[in-house]
């Protein structure tokens, strides 16, 4: 079941949802209607997801910022950040993870192979060596000094590609595959509904 | 000189996000691919004509000196192969877009192109990395984009294949990682030319130790056997574009690791016999599995095995015509089995197949494609006129001048194996060639003449005719060829002006 935004849900308490009234947050994102990746429903990871997004979010780009003469730098804000959308895909299922993301994936590659390459190739247009790095300091009114550093613009090119990489990977060997066990289950039923069965069930056909 | 020892690697990796991004628009990413790859001809021809006479260029990466940074360092060797393999790459690359223009093909072009432009810089960067670290993530991008390219159309025999092939190639990366893990920790540095300065000062059996491993790292993808096994498994069931450039440039870089390593960073008596050694039984069980093979393919994948032998060959000899002979037959050796591999992918346009038990008559339906079937194959085995006959030759005299029995048993393997290349050859043409063509396949050939393929199958045929005509050339241009091929094996053996020009401060503007 797919959530577009701006439209009634129409979940009802009998499907686990919340009550009719009750004053449901206006993000859709992780909403309850949809079916997790994995096995059933756990409100503690849903919970713990919502908490924790914003929060690996933030700590991905701080990684970013400080890598250059710090530990961090793209490769590991790149991994952090994507593990937040991995996080939202197991609490939430593919059409959350299709929902969550900026761009497609491979968008995300192709615009971080340009930054990453393109920052590469930069300095030889002014006659020195590939990643030549440039720095300028400056000092702005909350953070202070501030030291900006060429290979900022790289290591956000690393930072797109690994997210990029990270979400296709999780595209093609989760979210597919269980686009298409869905696909297979729904022809299944379809078959069985279609042939009447020889010897009427006791229970009953659902 | 930092823009021209960049673009190789560069420039590809910049078409392949364009590529990526024009993923919808299939004329434009043709036009994007086609491009890029021309700027790489041209800059490795440039880099040429600049190190033709011994010199070693360099750069810097980040303005960083060396040892401490990353450089990028360009010698006859790597300047040489840059230009081969460029030309190839382009090549095939037309073919395939012949292929894809007229849907003769059931790969994806929206994810071809971009991976082949990644596969590459992989291929590039491994040519010019000046340190061990840089070496290992050329490869690592070329072997990634290969794993993704061996599934291209995927059936199950491809899957199954690109398994072995995967696994193979990852357990021989971390061999590789360990290796270079090992040698930082012997002479806490990654750089070729450091190494090199450094590595005299360590006890003679660990360098022998750290010798043996690389060997065998860069022996696992060049296919020597006793590391062979999965080539013949793997290659010839990708689709023709890939199974060409595969069997052209994946085994040849691993060889030039090889040279690289095996020349500036250790060399010796003891390595030269175990490479002997090596040499001989590659060359033999290579071609003995040939003679029995009944696909076209599995004969030209047996035949790539037992080739890298006279190689390893040269590089046991260890004189400065071994290593010449070498590099004359690395770039005779790249043109030939990317013609080779581009011809039966012609044979299987017309038959569907390159089984040898269900084709006949060959010359009948296409005497173009029996001449191009003819004269590389001609050339891989070694008959006169032909750039086989030349590297071969120089080869041999080479290792008649070294003398030794050990290299004698060489020789006398390799003239062998040229033999038995001839008999596995005219396996092919006797039973593929000859005969009354099948009623089958001169109707599936009325029907390609016929439909709107013709024209990309003409163009498809042109393509391969290129690549016959650039394995004539490299016959008719031995005289410069070899001029190069004794500088840079000069450069190599000797070891003093890459040294210099890295360590020292010449090139980094």
């Amino acid at each position: 079941m797919s959530i577009e935004p701006g439209r009634d849900t129409g979940v009802r308490p009998e499907d686990g949802g919340p009550p009719e009234n009750w004053e449901a947050p206006r993000e859709r994102w992780l909403s309850t209607a949809v079916r997790p990746a994995f096995g059933p429903r756990s409100v503690l990871l849903e919970v713990v997801a919502r908490l924790l997004i914003p929060a690996i979010l933030t700590f991905s780009v701080f990684l970013l910022v400080s890598g250059h003469d710090r530990p961090g730098g793209g490769f590991a804000g790149g991994l952090v950040a994507s593990m937040a959308y991995v996080l939202r895909y197991i609490a939430g299922g593919r059409h959350e993870l299709a929902a969550g993301i900026p761009m497609r994936p491979n968008g995300l590659l192709a615009l971080g192979l340009l930054l990453a390459c393109g920052s590469a190739a930069a300095p030889l247009l002014f006659g020195g060596p590939i990643l030549e790095v440039f720095t300028a300091t400056a000092t702005l009114p909350v953070f202070g000094k501030v030291k900006f550093a060429s290979y900022l613009v790289f290591e956000s090119g690393v930072f797109l590609i690994v997210v990029g990489l990270v979400l296709s990977v999780v595209a093609a060997l989760g979210a597919r595959m269980e686009a298409e066990e869905e696909e297979a289950k729904a022809e299944r039923l379809r078959s069985r509904a279609r042939r009447p069965r020889p010897r009427p069930a006791e229970g009953g056909n659902p | 000189m930092n823009t021209l020892l960049a673009v190789p690697f560069l420039v590809p990796l910049l078409g392949a996000a364009t590529a990526l991004v024009l993923r919808r628009f299939p004329r434009a990413q043709q036009i994007v691919s086609v491009l890029t790859l021309a700027v790489v001809v041209a800059d490795a021809a440039v880099l040429l004509r600049r190190t033709a006479d011994g010199t070693v260029l360099t750069s810097q990466a980040g303005a960083w000196q060396a040892p401490l940074g990353i450089t990028i360092v360009a010698d006859p060797l790597a300047a040489l192969l840059l230009v081969v393999s460029s030309v190839v790459l382009l090549v095939v690359l037309l073919y395939a877009i012949g292929q894809d223009i007229g849907g003769l093909s059931r790969a994806m072009p929206q994810v071809f192109h971009p991976i082949y432009l990644v596969l590459t810089a992989g291929v590039c960067l491994s040519f010019l990395a000046g340190d061990l670290f840089n070496l290992f993530v050329g490869f690592e991008i070329m072997l990634t984009a290969s794993y993704a390219l061996i599934t291209q159309a995927p059936t199950r025999a491809r899957v199954r294949a690109s398994m072995i092939y995967t696994v193979v190639s990852l357990t021989s990366s971390i061999l590789f990682l360990t290796g270079i893990a090992l040698v930082y920790a012997l002479t806490g540095t990654v750089n070729l030319a450091d190494i090199a300065a450094k590595l005299g000062a360590a006890p003679e059996p660990l360098r022998m130790v750290l010798a043996l491993m690389f060997l065998v790292v860069f022996g696992i993808k060049a296919a020597i056997v006793p590391m062979h096994f999965w080539l013949p498994d793997s290659y010839p069931v990708a689709i023709t574009r890939i199974s060409a450039i595969f069997a052209a440039l994946l085994t040849k870089v691993a060889v030039y690791a090889i040279i690289r390593t095996q020349t500036l960073l250790f060399g010796g008596d003891d390595i030269s016999a175990v490479l002997l050694w090596i040499a001989i039984a590659t060359m033999v069980v290579g071609i003995l599995g040939a003679l029995v093979q009944d696909d076209i393919n599995r004969v030209m994948s047996f035949a790539l095995v037992s080739h890298i032998g006279f190689m390893i060959f040269g590089l046991g000899v260890g004189s400065v015509a071994g290593v010449a002979g070498v590099v004359v037959y690395l770039v005779h050796h790249i043109v030939v089995q990317a013609t080779l591999f581009l011809v039966n992918g012609l044979i299987r346009q017309y038959v569907g197949h390159t089984s040898l038990r269900a084709v006949r008559g060959l010359t009948t339906v296409s005497p173009t494609l029996a001449l191009f079937f003819f004269l590389p194959a001609m050339s891989l085995a070694g008959l006169p006129p032909m750039s086989g006959f030349i590297a071969k030759v120089a080869l041999f005299q080479a290792g008649v001048e070294a003398g030794g029995w050990l290299v004698h048993l060489g020789i006398a393997a390799g003239v062998l194996t040229s033999l038995l290349t001839l008999i596995a050859i005219f396996r092919i043409w006797v039973r593929g060639f000859w005969g009354t063509p099948m009623p089958d396949m001169v109707e599936a050939r009325a029907q390609l003449r016929s439909g709107a393929n013709r024209g990309a199958l003409r163009f498809m045929t042109a393509m391969t005719g290129v690549m016959v005509a650039v394995g004539v050339a490299v016959a008719v241009a031995a005289g410069p060829l070899t001029d190069i091929a004794f500088t840079a094996a000069d450069d190599l053996l000797d070891g003093t002006a890459y040294v210099e020009a890295v360590l020292g401060h010449g090139g980094a503007s």
